[in-house]
């Protein structure tokens, strides 16, 4: 978990009004090395930084049983000895789904800010992130229905106009069963 | 009049792992001269309320929706330059890493002057008889001398009682504190409280006292807002949430009130930690926690609504209201649980009624 106070997305100026500036070293960066890999997009055409970019899905079993939240894992990689930024749609870098359902959820959960981001790679960089379907759909603000037993796919793709097409995108398949 | 009225305030963080929703829905207002508490466990949400308020929350954050109405004006809707005239003029915070309001090459009345010149528009002289004035009322002693001080040459708690002037020095009518004496140590700690109180009262200022202490906010506050996992979960005014607790996190909170300045592992008493905002669970996000969760509670967020049996969906002027299925009605069981408040040698006991009651004050 990340503090507001140990982060860069809190405001520090001069003046005696807003928090002290930190060392710069200790605040972590969001994108990548940010600038850098920015500065590259000038360089890489989207076509290609689109090639260097793999995304995969993959969970430790493939039958879970029903009730039991299934934890995946979501590996994306940069194949170039140079940084890498894939334009996204929003600040939403990327999604995970559920049976083609974003976030599990057949409500919008929220409206992004309708501005465009990018998603910085660094050289070679390897990102993994870890996340678990509690094998329930959301179906309204405030209500979730827990699945039956079946097959389903988990998928999770960068946050393009066409992931799939891009080939910023993977799945794979669970079988919930029965205890 | 309300000085302060938040309505529908979500503030998210759009980073790599997810979003994170830091802020979800929140409401409340602030009357002046109130001292409004808020607690909850470390990440609920406490300081990027606060911060928000400000309108110091910067990339990846984003304050998404809500309006922050201050003096009848959305301060979200104001200009750079006018949140600037009212940050640290109308509306000043001493923050939770107080040490760095202090700038350590410059001297602190120096400081304080400044601050002072910039918005009052105080010539030199009347500046330093201000901060002069302020550092005696904050109980600095020989505020003549101390004025040329650096902050190394202050103690913890004097550079806290320095920030504390800083703070006040333009007279605020709202004056955010974020945990303002967690460094500090017990004997300390009471003194800056009651000094905030005190030169609270005096002014006339408007607190949001933010705290981990339910105990801290019972000495200072008059009403108090409890949040989980960015979300309200009970508001109240404070003898009620004693008292007569609605929410099960606020009974696990009032279990583990340490008095004032015992430091020994608070909120230890609830088992677990809250789930990381990137990924709630289902339905009520305390019920992974909640020792009265039932199944409706893993598939059912609840609202929060008054606890008078209508409920009533809250508004920022709610008084009472609590986000536990209990209050809507869905819950089977119902809430359990008994609540002693000992006060001296005169031990008051008031339960939650109507089910069976279970023995001693610490429900789990
Ligand atoms: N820079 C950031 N990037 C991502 N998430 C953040 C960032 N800053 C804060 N958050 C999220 O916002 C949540 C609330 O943080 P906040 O600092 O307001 O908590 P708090 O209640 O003040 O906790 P504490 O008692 O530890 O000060 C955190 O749980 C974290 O998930
Ligand atoms: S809704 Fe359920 S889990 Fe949440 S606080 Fe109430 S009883 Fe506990
Ligand atoms: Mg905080």
């Amino acid at each position: 978990m990340r503090r507001i106070y140990e982060s860069n997305a809190l405001r520090r100026e001069d003046g005696p009004f807003t928090p002290g500036e930190q060392e710069e070293s200790s605040r972590p960066r969001r994108n990548g090395d940010g600038d850098a890999s920015r500065f590259s997009r000038l360089l890489v055409p989207d076509r290609l930084a689109e090639l260097s970019i793999s995304v995969s899905v993959s969970t430790d079993r493939e039958t879970y049983p029903v009730g039991a939240p299934i934890p995946f894992t979501v590996t994306m990689k940069n194949a170039m000895p140079f940084s890498v930024s894939i334009p996204t749609v929003s600040p939403i870098l990327w999604n995970w789904s559920v049976d083609g359902v974003t976030e599990a959820s057949r409500v919008r959960l929220r409206d992004p800010p309708d501005e465009p981001d990018v998603f910085g790679f660094t050289r070679g960089e390897r990102k993994q992130f870890q996340k678990r379907w509690p094998q329930a759909f959301r179906v309204s603000d405030r209500e979730w229905e827990y699945v039956s037993p079946g097959t389903y796919t988990i998928g999770a793709g960068l946050n393009v106009a066409d992931p799939v097409g891009s080939g910023l995108y993977d799945e794979t398949i669970v079988e919930i069963v029965d205890r | 009049m309300t000085l302060l009225e938040v309505n529908d305030l979500t503030v998210r963080f759009y980073t790599q792992e997810g979003v994170v929703t830091a802020v979800d829905d929140l409401s409340y207002r602030i009357d002046p001269g109130e001292k409004f508490g808020v607690v909850g466990e470390s990440g609920a949400g406490k300081s990027v309320t606060a911060l928000s308020l400000m309108r110091l929350i910067d990339n990846p954050g984003r304050i998404e929706s809500g309006e922050i109405m201050f003096k009848g004006q959305n301060l979200l809707e104001l200009s750079e330059s006018e949140i600037r005239s009212i940050r640290g003029n109308e509306i000043s915070m001493i923050f939770q890493d107080a040490q760095t309001a202090l700038n350590p090459v410059y001297t602190v009345g120096e400081q304080i002057s400044e601050a002072i010149r910039h918005h009052l528009d105080y010539d030199n002289e009347e500046a330093k008889a201000r901060t002069i004035q302020l550092l005696d009322q904050v109980g600095i002693p020989e505020p003549e001398t101390r004025y040329s001080d650096y902050p190394h040459e202050f103690s913890g708690g004097m550079q806290q009682r320095a920030v504390i002037a800083m703070a006040l020095s333009c007279d605020p009518d709202l004056l955010l504190c974020d945990e303002p004496t967690t460094a500090l140590d017990v004997t300390i700690e009471t003194q800056i409280l009651d000094l905030i109180e005190s030169l609270a009262d005096e002014t006339d200022t408007a607190v949001q006292l933010i705290t981990h202490d339910l105990g801290v906010i019972a000495d200072v506050c008059d009403r108090v807002m409890v949040m989980y996992a960015g979300k309200p979960v009970e508001k109240a005014p404070v003898e009620e949430l004693y008292y007569d607790p609605k929410h099960p996190y606020t009974v696990g909170l009032m279990s583990s009130i340490p008095r004032v300045g015992d430091r020994r592992d608070r909120l230890q008493t609830i088992p677990g930690t809250m789930p990381d905002l990137v990924e709630l669970p289902p339905g009520c996000s305390f019920h992974p926690r909640c020792p009265f969760a039932e199944e409706a509670c893993t598939r059912i967020e609840p609202e929060l609504v008054t606890v008078d049996g209508s409920a009533t969906t809250a508004t920022a002027d709610t008084e009472r209201a609590a986000a536990c299925l209990e209050y809507t009605g869905e819950l089977e069981d119902g809430l359990d649980y008994e609540v002693h408040v000992t006060d001296g040698h005169d031990p008051i006991s008031q339960s939650n009624a109507d089910h069976r009651s279970e023995e001693p004050d610490n429900v789990h």
